[in-house]
């Protein structure tokens, strides 16, 4: 990419909202899906004998459950739909490359996304009164984006992948709940076995996750926060390595295959 | 009358094994094997590891309930999909203008899913039993079968009625999904029932599951059938009214499809 | 610029499937053995053939959507292969059939995306796209979604898209299935006139009548082997001096006929459609006045309901060549 076609990036963002984004299966994916962790979240602890929820990590978190799962279903779907309705084979024979197109259909997935947690903090503030006092508000800000874009990494990797044959989509499927355990969306990562925080260890939106949590009750130990955040970036980047290396062996793949249309 | 009888099983079992053909049409047994039990083990995992933070102190309790939430989904879900890809791949209208009686057409998909969920349920439990230390040695393994059949089957006819909605919206399945992320919450899976709202108590008691599951649970603490039968009775009682709801809503969607053709548009 | 439009030479391609329970074991198939052929500039070129011949595997791999598995093909002197992303830019390719757009967006939006993949400037885009919506007939459409055309409607919006980019080399892929004979007659016409403008197109259609109409040249492809090359008069005149004569026949009697004929010389080529009511015998021979002659007796509704001779058309010499007598 020599210049950034911003007339592709409007026109893509626009074309994946109104067809991917505005339809009803984002009402379960960005609001009822997350609400009903967040209650499991809630009601486990309310079964334990917690007399409140613990805010953070229950609501909040819950908010991120939905951010995962609608990038990791929308970007099932969207290669999936394409491959389906014909429309794959008409992006990847146009001269506009085929990873250009699913990075800004990514940056509209996440960015679709942050309704889920936009109204995880609304249900945190005005349902359960969190009051936000102490918070290190920066800390949050920054760590926020750099979720998006670890999470931007993670989904450009994932839609190539899932471009290279139809049955890729069932393996993303799969990592939906994994990375949700293994990255702890919705508990600190320190209740996991050691072995497992060490595998979490390498992906990125653990990093900006628990640089989140931790800005959220109130951490301001600016060396913890800088290590998470250049973890963050340092594997996001990798990730971004990785996905261009792959994006040339997808495109001759898929051609190979004739995988470009199959239903 | 016999031969109407063979005739009826005949078309049950076929539609049984294109159930099964079209599942393994397009993944490889690993494939499967991993997307039956991955995704449910995983999902535990996530809901013992907030349990875990939040002090709830017995993480088998969610092993159990999750592995028998497995049959559940597999016979509500897999229902759903096989009445609602009819429409999808736009084949509804052979299938109603053929004289095949409808029952055994969708019953005979539902043969499969609840097979295919009852035997990854024991699958589950043998798997658990090796990864978290489940007890199984006083567990009397013939009534975990009944009870883990009984979800399987009771919860398909839950999938005959968001079926039979699936074909007359296009977010059917997303109706049935979203149902199936309630179950987490409501049918005693995760959490006691006790634990819950006394509203949603209420409505737990009218679903299927929350008995058989409640069943189950007795049976993996070494209970017998004395202890389990009036569960087992209730949940047969309301596993027949969501299959006949759902049969009979079926049927009364093709009725008026007659008139308004509106079962096979996308 | 002395390249041609389009050339292949031993294009190829065999796909790989896995099968069996253990998706363990592979089964090739060679969807296109051995196809070579060239189109000049601004020549309207015909592919026919049945179903599974090749013809749409050749289009996909000459439009870079397959990578073939031997051979090569160029497109105006560019190599598919090597120079991927320069040939993009100057091919426009439509496929039948409702697939290949959006369905919740409208015609106008649906050019507008593509025009963006095809990095075509604000400006020219808002010029073009009224423009190629008036030229395929869908300007008092262009607001409505596309989930609401019908399928011609939706065929012509395929062509619109392929030609947004204005390339110099057009592929169209059935482009008349499914559409009423007004609609295919309007889409027909619309392609003469890309033609006056110097376009080259490589066609393929299973509709004998408008390869005839259309084409410079048609390459009739079977098996994955192109099994004849000419324009459709040299391809007509390949079976000359044959007439073609028709039979409406009872079905019970056809045996009886059948056994008549036999006596005709080795090249006569009877075939019996059962597809029409009543059935028909269809007798290419260049011994006209003999079939009569032989037929004459039968000539009454117990045998012969009616008989018509009548000229060679392209779909005789298809059938023929198809059929392996005259490959």
């Amino acid at each position: 990419m020599t210049h950034l076609r911003w007339g592709l990036i409007k026109q893509q963002m626009s074309v994946q909202f109104l067809v991917r984004t505005m339809n009803p299966l984002s009402l379960g994916l960005f609001v009822i899906q997350p609400a009903v962790f967040s209650a499991v979240g809630m009601l486990l602890s309310r079964a334990a004998g917690n007399s409140t929820p613990d805010l953070v990590y229950s609501v909040i978190g819950g908010g991120i459950m939905g951010m995962w799962s609608g990038l990791v279903f929308t970007s099932t779907f969207d290669i999936a739909g394409d491959r389906r309705n014909g429309m794959l084979e008409l992006i990847v024979g146009s001269p506009t490359s085929l990873n250009l197109i699913e990075s800004i259909r990514t940056f509209t997935n996440v960015l679709s996304g942050l309704f889920s947690l936009v109204l995880a903090f609304m249900a945190a503030t005005f349902i359960f009164g969190y009051s936000f006092t102490g918070v290190n508000t920066w800390g949050v800000i920054v760590s926020l984006l750099l979720l998006l874009f670890a999470m931007w990494s993670i989904g450009v990797f994932l839609a190539n992948f899932l471009a290279w044959s139809r049955l890729s989509g069932t393996f993303v499927d799969y990592l939906e709940m994994p990375i949700a355990f293994i990255c702890g969306f919705m508990y600190p990562i320190r209740v996991l076995p050691v072995w497992l925080q060490h595998i979490s260890g390498a992906i990125p939106i653990r990093w900006a996750l628990e640089a989140m949590n931790e800005s959220l009750l109130g951490s301001f130990d600016l060396k913890y926060l800088t290590i998470h955040w250049a973890m963050t970036i340092f594997l996001s980047l990798v990730l971004i390595a990785i996905t261009t290396w792959m994006q040339v062996k997808v495109h001759d793949k898929i051609r190979l295959s004739g995988e470009l249309s199959s239903i | 009358m016999i031969d109407k009888f063979v005739h009826i099983i005949r078309i049950y079992f076929a539609e049984a094994w294109l159930s099964y053909q079209g599942r393994f049409a397009i993944t490889s047994p690993f494939g499967y094997i991993a997307g039956k039990l991955g995704f449910p083990f995983f999902l535990m995992l996530f809901f013992i590891f907030m349990g875990k933070y939040v002090g709830f102190s017995d993480p088998l309790y969610i092993v159990i309930g999750n592995i028998l939430l497995i049959p559940a989904s597999s016979g509500m879900g897999g229902v759903t999909l096989a009445i609602s890809d009819e429409r999808q791949w736009g084949t509804l209208s052979y299938v109603l203008g053929s004289p095949a009686p409808r029952g055994p057409v969708f019953m005979g998909r539902a043969f499969y899913y609840i097979v295919d969920g009852f035997v990854t349920a024991l699958l589950g439990f043998g798997i658990a039993a090796g990864i978290f230390g489940l007890d199984l040695s006083t567990v009397n393994i013939f009534l975990l079968m009944i009870c883990s059949l009984l979800i399987a089957v009771t919860s398909s006819g839950l999938g005959f009625l968001f079926g039979s909605i699936s074909l007359v919206t296009r977010d059917g399945w997303m109706i049935l999904s979203t149902f199936l992320s309630f179950l987490y919450i409501l049918v005693g899976v995760n959490f006691p029932v006790a634990s819950l709202p006394m509203i949603l108590q209420k409505l737990s008691w009218g679903l299927p599951l929350t008995r058989g599951i409640m069943a189950a649970r007795l049976v993996m603490e070494g209970e017998g059938w004395s202890s389990i039968s009036s569960l087992i009775t209730g949940e047969v009682l309301v596993g027949l009214v969501y299959i006949f709801i759902g049969y009979f809503f079926f049927l009364f969607l093709e009725k008026r499809s007659m008139h308004s053709g509106t079962l096979d548009a996308m | 610029m002395d390249s041609f439009a389009i050339e292949t030479k031993s294009l190829n391609k065999v796909f790989i499937t896995k099968t069996g329970f253990w998706k363990n074991k592979s089964k090739s198939t060679m969807a296109v053995e051995d196809i070579s052929f060239s189109v000049e500039r601004g020549e309207l070129f015909g592919l026919l053939g049945p179903n599974g011949a090749g013809k749409t595997t050749t289009v996909k791999m000459l439009t870079t959507l397959l990578l073939p598995t031997g051979g090569t093909a160029k497109i105006l002197g560019m190599d598919v292969v090597k120079q991927t992303a320069e040939v993009r830019k100057h091919i426009g390719f439509a496929f039948s059939g409702s697939r290949g757009l959006y369905n919740r967006l409208t015609a106008f939006q649906n050019l507008k995306y593509f025009a963006e993949l095809y990095s075509l400037k604000d400006d020219f885009a808002n010029k073009r796209i009224p423009m190629l919506l008036d030229l395929v007939g869908l300007a008092d459409r262009a607001d409505d979604r596309v989930e609401t055309y019908s399928s011609g409607m939706t065929q012509r919006l395929h062509l619109a898209r392929a030609l947004l980019h204005d390339p110099e080399v057009l592929f169209l892929d059935e482009p008349t299935v499914g559409i009423d004979p007004v609609g295919s007659r309007d889409l027909r016409k619309t392609i003469k006139n890309l033609l006056s403008l110097g376009k080259t197109i490589l066609l393929t259609t299973h509709y004998m009548a408008e390869a005839e109409e259309l084409c410079h040249r048609i390459a009739i492809v079977k098996k994955g082997n192109i099994v004849a090359l000419d324009t459709p008069d040299a391809l007509k005149r390949r079976i000359s001096g044959e007439s073609v004569i028709e039979a409406s026949i009872q079905s019970d009697q056809i045996q009886v006929l059948i056994d008549k004929l036999k006596v005709l010389d080795q090249r006569t080529v009877i075939t019996h459609d059962t597809t029409t009511e009543p059935e028909k015998l269809c007798i290419r021979t260049t011994e006209p006045g003999r079939v009569l002659e032989l037929l004459s007796p039968y000539l009454n509704p117990q045998y012969i309901l009616n008989l018509e001779a009548r000229s060679q058309t392209l779909e005789d010499v298809y059938i023929a060549i198809i059929q392996g007598d005259q490959a």
